[in-house]
């Protein structure tokens, strides 16, 4: 026990491999493919049970602000390490990464046929490395985790996908080594500056923060933009921000159901997470200078977003532009640079992980019954699926943000967050533009919704579909569930992660007057002011 | 001086221990020969008789691995990081490909004793050219070299494409030579000597005269040319594609591997950087600035030409002009070092640069040959369509070296990436920052192509019967050593790191420190 619990993270990267490996074993010596959904079932199921350590686990965090920390050298010539830790902002995401993979093997039971073995083992290698890119505190690990997790995800699309599925693969892949390509001359870039100025190089991030923060690293204004710059590229196309968003709505449509649900649900927060965790810590300065370029952004992605999801033709493709515009919201949050903002993005990240993954498996479902996505193919489901489409509605209000429903709360701690912001100019206008976002939603969402579901059944395949069955009840129940839970109850959550939160704040804000003497009166006044607004 | 001269005549400072790896592989290749000409095409005798040979040698040259860097033959030879590092990476190309042509030989009627012995002494030049630490080494190396590759490259006689190779590197390749050469004895009448670290020493005399960066110039020609950097890459990929695959696997890995070993010993160590004087910066701010234009280029050129190929060999051959580029970011990083430690640490990043490149292009090359079947027909990229779950454990392993190519984490490639990035951006100077920026980008385009053998093999169905080879003990070996290769050096690279870097102390002469 005790060794699990020491190792819990190492444990979670590794036992997807362990199942991978199994997986190939069992093809193997077995050939039975109908078993291997059990095993992946199997194996993703007791990372999740594992994963809930993590939020029981009630012991102190180590003296760098992180639980279950660990620190192995790997290859000392370089002076990187296993770094490996969570904090209120990754253990959330983590879990979220563990909860969502069983769901979509689930979703898989019916839907993969062909070479199920090799899905299931891009799977878990995918699961994986998503966790690893969460938990590494290493700069050159999170680059290795980054784009170990691109094949995995580059393999599902173009294996089992739609039709375009090349396209969709190829460019889902050059689209993010692009960008994570800068990012790694930036990571080398910090390990010469430190070396140049405290003797030895690194690519610890704790270090590299710590340095930072004494002082004994500094770089001119320049450089740092420099790197902000390269460090954002990679994420901004990752969450993806508009106009980096064009190779979305294409891997999105193309990839298998749940591919989509783990693209939505996890891979897309690879971006917004490493923004806050680097990008905010690290340049905080930067950051603010140049958070107007992003704010921009994110209020275009949130109204272009929603307006080209509008007229979608295909189901799986408006899913796929509401998630620009709901990520933009994400985006929105964190750039506020206030404790309410950011929480609202951090608790917006795992409501659209829940919402649009719920969403995406609907579409999976419709789509396995009648193989299409177009909307003017369907029409007054209601009637023929009721629990089908009970369910559809209910997840389309979550997506929305209907009050007591999760998506709520996070939109509304977002926008409060902007509203309330110091650090920005022009918070409020940013705050009414973003705001027009909900309502385009609430549009897009409901007219699909009125097409699909309501009015009479037209089209005579339609007549005959057969409700949803108890394996999609059931995976789809838990996500149901949460939704109500995180609309109604956020505290725990928002507890868990405040003291990050508040942590990457007073960064952010420290560096305000860009001089010592103001670091130490202005921050301070910003909290106060932000905190009674907050809870 | 004529005095000197006369008396190392008479006693040539022998030191036998220091090339005996080198005496070695050529003894082997003399009993391969020999053997064959009483006992002609006997495979397995021949190719067991090399990879003892090459195992011998690489055993000596391990032992020698903790001696503290030394020259002997008055100071011809050198045994230091740079000589030990990329040797032992000519020794491993050297036996792999030995292991990958067996399917080669078996497919077609090759006179395999002199292809094995001919292999031996192009890897004996090979080594010469890492230890040379003498101009006139350093071209009878790359000429013994060159002249046994020559010969590989038109070994399929009754080929058409075969001898088409052979001819066009025959007679660009001498081309090439004369102006090394020339190059050569340039430097020798600016200088008044061959020996580098001579030269060294003479480059540090503030009024050298214009005929020394002449004499740079040319070589860079010469050894641009063997390392096949843009604009003198163009006979790479006709070269290539005649080729038989395991002589270009050969070709692409060894022959650019020992080409960056002597560029790196003569423009480096050669053509220092010496604090305060104003001739060797001017000569040493030149060839840095020319070689980093270069470097750009041939990065781009190599990397949108390789998407154009229909033709895997094709592609591969324009791939590895793309990855000289990258190599001589990390040979531009070593130029620029600001003292021996770091000058030291990117040579050795350079030689982990090869021999990542080097199991990784190996392994590539032996899937390659091993589906080109016989005159290798079946190389271009329709040939390749939805095999993947057809042959599974071969595709999975060409994806994974694709992947290596292209630099993704936890293979080497990825590791040989960081590793040249490295010194580079070290130096802190736009030009070279720039080039970095460069080849990042290029990384990116490249997925392109490389990500496009995956495409075919398993994202397209297969619309002609295939039927999946048999693959041959010897191949089998080839391929696990370049699979565990890949995976070693990607995941726990640090002890081959230390081990170059290690070794790498530079015997020759101090740089300057920089101001």
């Amino acid at each position: 026990m005790d060794f699990i619990a020491e190792n819990l993270l190492t444990i979670l990267i590794l036992l997807p491999v362990i199942g991978a490996v199994s997986i190939i074993g069992h093809q193997m010596f077995w050939k039975q493919e109908s078993h291997l959904k059990w095993v992946t079932l199997f194996w993703t199921a007791v990372n999740f049970l594992l994963s809930l350590f993590l939020i029981l686990d009630k012991s102190a965090a180590s003296a760098n602000g992180f639980f279950f920390e660990k620190n192995v050298p790997w290859i000392q010539a370089i002076n990187t390490n296993y770094h490996i830790g969570v904090d209120g902002l990754s253990l959330w995401l983590v879990v979220l990464t563990t909860f969502i993979m069983p769901i979509a093997v689930l979703s898989t039971w019916h839907a993969v046929e062909k070479r199920s073995n090799a899905f299931y083992v891009f799977l878990l290698l995918l699961e994986s490395a998503m966790i690893g890119v969460f938990c590494s505190l290493d700069l050159l690990v999170f680059y290795l985790f980054f784009e170990a997790s691109l094949v995995p995800m580059f393999f599902l699309i173009g294996i089992w996908g739609g039709e375009n599925r090349i396209y969709a693969a190829v460019k889902f892949f050059i689209y993010t080594a692009l960008g994570s390509l800068l990012m790694l001359v930036a990571i080398i870039g910090l390990y010469y500056i430190h070396a140049d100025q405290t003797g030895t190089g690194t690519f610890d991030f704790v270090t590299l923060l710590n340095s930072l923060k004494t002082g004994t690293m500094v770089f001119s204004h320049q450089t740092g933009l420099l790197l902000f710059l390269a460090f954002a590229l990679a994420f901004s196309i990752k969450v993806p921000l508009f106009p980096f968003h064009t190779w979305l709505p294409d891997a999105h449509t193309e990839a298998p159901t749940a591919g989509s649900v783990i693209l939505a649900a996890v891979l897309l927060k690879m971006g917004t997470y490493g923004l806050m965790r680097f990008n905010f810590t690290l340049f905080p300065e930067a950051s603010r200078e140049l958070a107007w370029i992003f704010i921009i952004l994110s209020i275009i992605g949130i109204i272009y977003g929603a307006l080209v999801a509008m007229v979608q033709p295909d189901i799986k493709r408006l899913v796929a532009y509401s998630s620009v515009a709901h990520m933009g919201f994400v985006m929105l949050g964190m750039f506020s640079f206030t404790e309410m903002g950011m929480q609202g993005a951090l608790y917006q990240m795992l409501n659209h992980g829940i919402s649009t993954g719920a969403l995406f498996l609907l579409v999976g479902f419709i789509y396995e019954r009648r193989h299409t996505r177009a909307i003017t193919e369907y029409g007054g489901l209601a009637s023929v699926m009721p629990i089908y489409a009970t369910i559809f509605v209910f997840t389309t209000m979550s997506s929305i943000g209907l009050p007591f429903l999760n998506g709520f709360v996070g939109e509304f701690l977002t926008m409060i967050g902007m509203w309330n912001s110091t650090a920005v100019s022009y918070p409020r206008l940013a705050t009414m533009f973003a705001g027009t976002g909900v309502i385009f939603a609430a549009v897009y969402l409901l007219w699909m919704v009125q097409r699909v579901f309501f009015g009479k059944v037209t089209n005579p395949k339609n007549k005959t579909l057969k409700d949803l069955s108890w394996r999609e009840i059931g995976l789809i129940a838990p996500l149901l569930f949460l939704m109500v839970y995180m609309g109604v109850y956020p505290a725990p959550f928002l507890d868990r992660s405040r003291e990050s939160i508040v942590a990457i704040e007073e960064r952010l804000t420290k560096q305000a007057g860009g001089t010592i003497e103001h670091a130490e009166s202005v921050p301070k006044a910003v909290i106060q002011t932000a905190k009674p607004a907050a809870h | 001086m004529n005095t000197i001269l006369l008396q190392n005549l008479v006693n040539p400072n022998v030191n036998l221990p220091i090339v005996l790896p080198e005496m070695i592989v050529a003894l082997t290749g003399v009993i391969v020969m020999l053997y064959d000409s009483f006992v002609p095409r006997q495979r397995s005798v021949t190719g067991a008789i090399s990879l003892i040979g090459l195992a011998i040698s690489a055993f000596f040259l391990v032992s020698m691995w903790n001696d503290a860097p030394q020259t002997g033959w008055n100071g011809m030879i050198a045994s230091d990081g740079l000589r030990l590092s990329f040797t032992i990476v000519f020794l491993l190309v050297s036996a792999v490909t030995i292991l990958i042509s067996s399917v080669w030989a078996d497919n077609e009627d090759v006179p395999i004793g002199e292809y094995h012995a001919l292999l031996l002494f192009a890897t004996f030049g090979m080594m010469f050219m890492a230890s040379g630490n003498d101009l006139v080494i350093i071209f009878l190396g790359l000429e013994t070299l060159s002249i046994a590759t020559y010969v590989m490259a038109g070994l399929r006689r009754g080929d058409l494409k075969s001898n088409e190779s052979a001819m066009k590197y025959f007679i660009l390749g001498s081309f090439a030579s004369a102006f090394l050469l020339y190059g050569m004895a340039l430097i020798y009448g600016a200088t008044g000597s061959t020996n580098i670290t001579e030269i060294a020493l003479k480059v540090a005399n503030p009024n050298f005269p214009a005929l020394l960066l002449v004499g740079g110039a040319m070589m860079i020609v010469g050894f641009g040319f063997k390392v096949a950097t843009v604009p003198f890459h163009v006979w790479t990929p006709d070269v290539y594609e005649g080729a038989p695959t395991p002589v270009t696997a050969f070709m692409a890995v060894g022959s650019k591997s020992a080409a960056f070993a002597s560029f790196l010993r003569v423009f480096v160590l050669g053509f220092p950087l010496i604090a305060g004087v104003q001739a060797s910066e001017f000569l040493h701010e030149s060839w840095v600035t020319a070689l980093s234009v270069m470097a750009i280029l041939t990065m781009t050129v190599g990397n949108i030409a390789a998407i154009l190929q229909d033709n895997v060999k094709r592609m591969l051959a324009y791939s590895s002009i793309a990855h000289a580029g990258y190599a001589m970011v990390g040979f531009i990083g070593a130029g620029m070092a600001k003292n021996m430690q770091q000058r030291d640490a990117a040579i050795a990043a350079v030689a982990f640069y090869m021999l990542t490149y080097a199991v990784t292009n190996l392994g590539a090359f032996a899937i390659v040959t091993l589906l080109g079947q016989k005159n290798d027909r079946r190389t271009a990229f329709e040939d390749y369509n939805g095999i993947g779950f057809r042959a599974p454990a071969l595709a999975f392993t060409l994806s994974l070296f694709m992947l290596s190519l292209l630099g993704l984490p936890l293979t080497a490639g990825f590791m040989g990436k960081v590793m040249v990035f490295r010194p580079a951006l070290e130096a802190n100077n736009l030009l070279l920052t720039v080039m970095v920026i460069a080849a990042a980008v290029n990384t990116a385009i490249s997925a392109y192509y490389y990500l496009r053998l995956i495409v075919v093999m398993f994202f397209r169905e297969r619309t002609t019967d295939w039927l999946a080879p048999r693959i041959p003990t010897a191949l089998t070996a080839a391929l696990l050593i370049t699979v565990l290769g890949v995976l070693y050096f990607g995941i726990f690279s640090d002890g081959v790191i230390e081990k170059f870097s290690k070794s790498s102390v530079g015997t020759v002469f101090k740089a300057g420190t920089r101001p």
